[in-house]
């Protein structure tokens, strides 16, 4: 199908490590036009325990970070399937971005937990507002692991896949988003916001 | 590459010639991303690099309204905002293409046009009360928006409900700019420079100050209405709700309507609503409850607020966070 307008998606978590990073590439393979964030203020990844995490900025590379923990344990993140998120990541872009210091409009916002919801709209709230052009902003809860991850990028697909062959998504957004729910079996947040 | 020739740029003899290529290019591409992308570089041009040329280049860069891409005529809606921002003069040629334009099939380009009108308005009102004198093409631009106004009104009711979200934005523009700036009212840092009503002339010789500010309350109070309609979509009402906010928050003459209005919803929420939506709408009235509990004139509002904010889950130290301290400790503070 020819589309005139192209429907830009971004998909936002808090680290864009996994569950953004999972539905960019998931997205990106079925040819949709999807970038990704995180609303977080630092990028944290799990580590040898629960209180210490590996902490960075936004700013570092994916690669530089696959470095880091293969250095520092290599045997742990192996196992518990960090390396391999970050040599996914590390393929798809160079670095983690946050939502908030990205000046890009898009078309519809999809949110992967009620907390980054919040902050995307809490950054709404902040930004310059020009009322040039509204955009969706959509939550579905995911959990933060690999399973749920998988899982939620395929439900994020499905509700793109929906959204993206309307003409008039304004028009149309709440009743696609009612399907959603009924055949997902979960319910979503959702509001618009103007650029 | 064309993106480097038109980087370059070195003498406005050159970007007479420029600006005519990249307006040649666009002529002939086929795809509009690329169209769009020749004609941003000659808007530009024509408004940020050599002013100078966007009385030449106006009709030009206008002719592109009929093109058949609904993306490129939105492209053109927003150039023609910037034409006039950058020159008033230009609101007399643009006028007829936004009316054109807002009967277009497509409703994503009318949607353009709606949230360009209230920009319109007021840049007209900024191009009239400038003026030493008033012209016959003012008082045409005005009954062309007045027009256009009307229209809006109409699209409030439209079956399309893009279309309603859009003229309620479009009616929270218009109350803003027909309504007085008064000393407590927080505007946004990029809306500073705004015109608004206060800064009208009395003797203009085109409008009559006290019948804008009726119409800025018209408005105002049309969005009261519409936001306790009883079927009103989930979208529309959080628009609404957002909108209604906003103004309270500029022009505080409406706190006290907005706060009332607010707490009758939260207690009456449309029955059509469903359970997924009701959780968006009552968690966007908490957070617009929040934006107005910060405001300096919330203080005259704390028990009701509070008492709302409490109903939707905010627990008190959240509620006391976001509390204004009031006149007296700022006082205080300021002695110490």
């Amino acid at each position: 199908m020819k589309m005139d307008h192209e429907l830009t998606i971004a998909v936002v978590c808090s680290s864009n490590q996994n569950r953004s990073m999972e539905a960019h590439s998931f997205l990106s393979k079925k040819g949709f036009n999807v970038k990704s964030f995180g609303t977080g203020n630092q990028v944290k990844l799990p580590g040898p325990a629960l209180d210490k995490p590996n902490i960075y900025d936004f700013g570092t590379t994916y690669d530089a970070m696959y470095r880091d923990l293969m250095r520092k344990d290599y045997e742990l993140y192996t196992q518990n399937g960090i390396l391999h998120m970050l040599d996914r990541n590390r393929r798809i872009k160079a670095n983690p971005e946050r939502f908030q210091a990205s000046k890009e409009r898009f078309d519809l916002i999809i949110t992967c937990e009620e907390r980054v919801y919040d902050q995307v709209l809490e950054d709404f709230d902040n930004r310059e507002q020009n009322n040039e052009q509204a955009v969706h902003i959509i939550n579905i809860d995911i959990q933060d692991n690999h399973e749920e991850a998988t899982i939620g990028a395929f439900m994020i697909c499905e509700l793109v896949t929906m959204l993206s062959v309307s003409d008039d998504l304004d028009n149309e957004v709440d009743e696609i988003l009612q399907k959603f729910e009924s055949k997902v079996k979960r319910q979503v947040l959702h509001t618009v916001q103007f650029y | 590459n064309k993106d480097e020739e038109a980087d370059k740029l070195p003498d406005s003899g050159s970007t007479y010639d420029t600006v005519v290529e990249l307006l040649n290019q666009a002529a002939v591409m086929t795809k509009s991303a690329e169209k769009i992308s020749s004609l941003r570089k000659a808007q530009e041009l024509i408004i940020h690099k050599s002013s100078d040329l966007l009385d030449n280049f106006l009709d030009e860069m206008l002719a592109f309204q009929s093109d058949q891409s609904k993306d490129v005529k939105r492209f053109i809606v927003g150039f023609m905002e910037e034409a006039c921002k950058k020159d008033f003069e230009c609101l007399p040629k643009v006028m007829p293409s936004m009316v054109m334009l807002l009967g277009d099939d497509d409703v994503n380009v009318q949607k353009k046009v709606i949230l360009t009108v209230s920009s319109m308005f007021r840049l007209t009102l900024a191009w009239i009360s400038k003026a030493k004198q008033t012209r016959a093409e003012m008082k045409d631009v005005w009954v062309h928006l007045n027009e256009l106004k009307n229209l809006m009104y109409d699209f409030l009711e439209s079956i399309n409900d893009g279309i309603r979200t859009h003229a309620v934005k479009f009616l929270e523009g218009l109350t803003l700019t027909l309504s007085k700036r008064t000393a407590d009212s927080e505007v946004p840092k990029k809306n500073e420079e705004d015109f608004s009503v206060e800064q009208m002339p009395e003797n203009n010789g085109i409008v009559d100050i006290a019948s804008l500010e009726e119409e800025g309350r018209k408005a105002f109070t049309t969005m009261l209405q519409f936001q306790g309609s009883p079927h009103i979509s989930s979208i529309n009402l959080m628009t609404v709700m957002n909108s209604l906010a906003n103004i309270a928050k500029q022009r505080p003459e409406f706190f006290d309507q907005v706060v009332q209005s607010f707490e009758a919803l939260h207690v009456n929420l449309p029955p059509t609503l469903a359970k997924s939506q009701v959780s968006s709408v009552r968690k966007n009235l908490k957070t617009q409850m929040m934006g107005l509990l910060r405001h300096s004139a919330s203080l005259d509002f704390l028990p009701q607020i509070s008492t709302l904010l409490t109903d939707l889950g905010a627990s008190q130290s959240e509620i006391a966070k976001n509390t204004p301290k009031d006149l007296e400790s700022r006082k205080r503070k300021a002695f110490k």
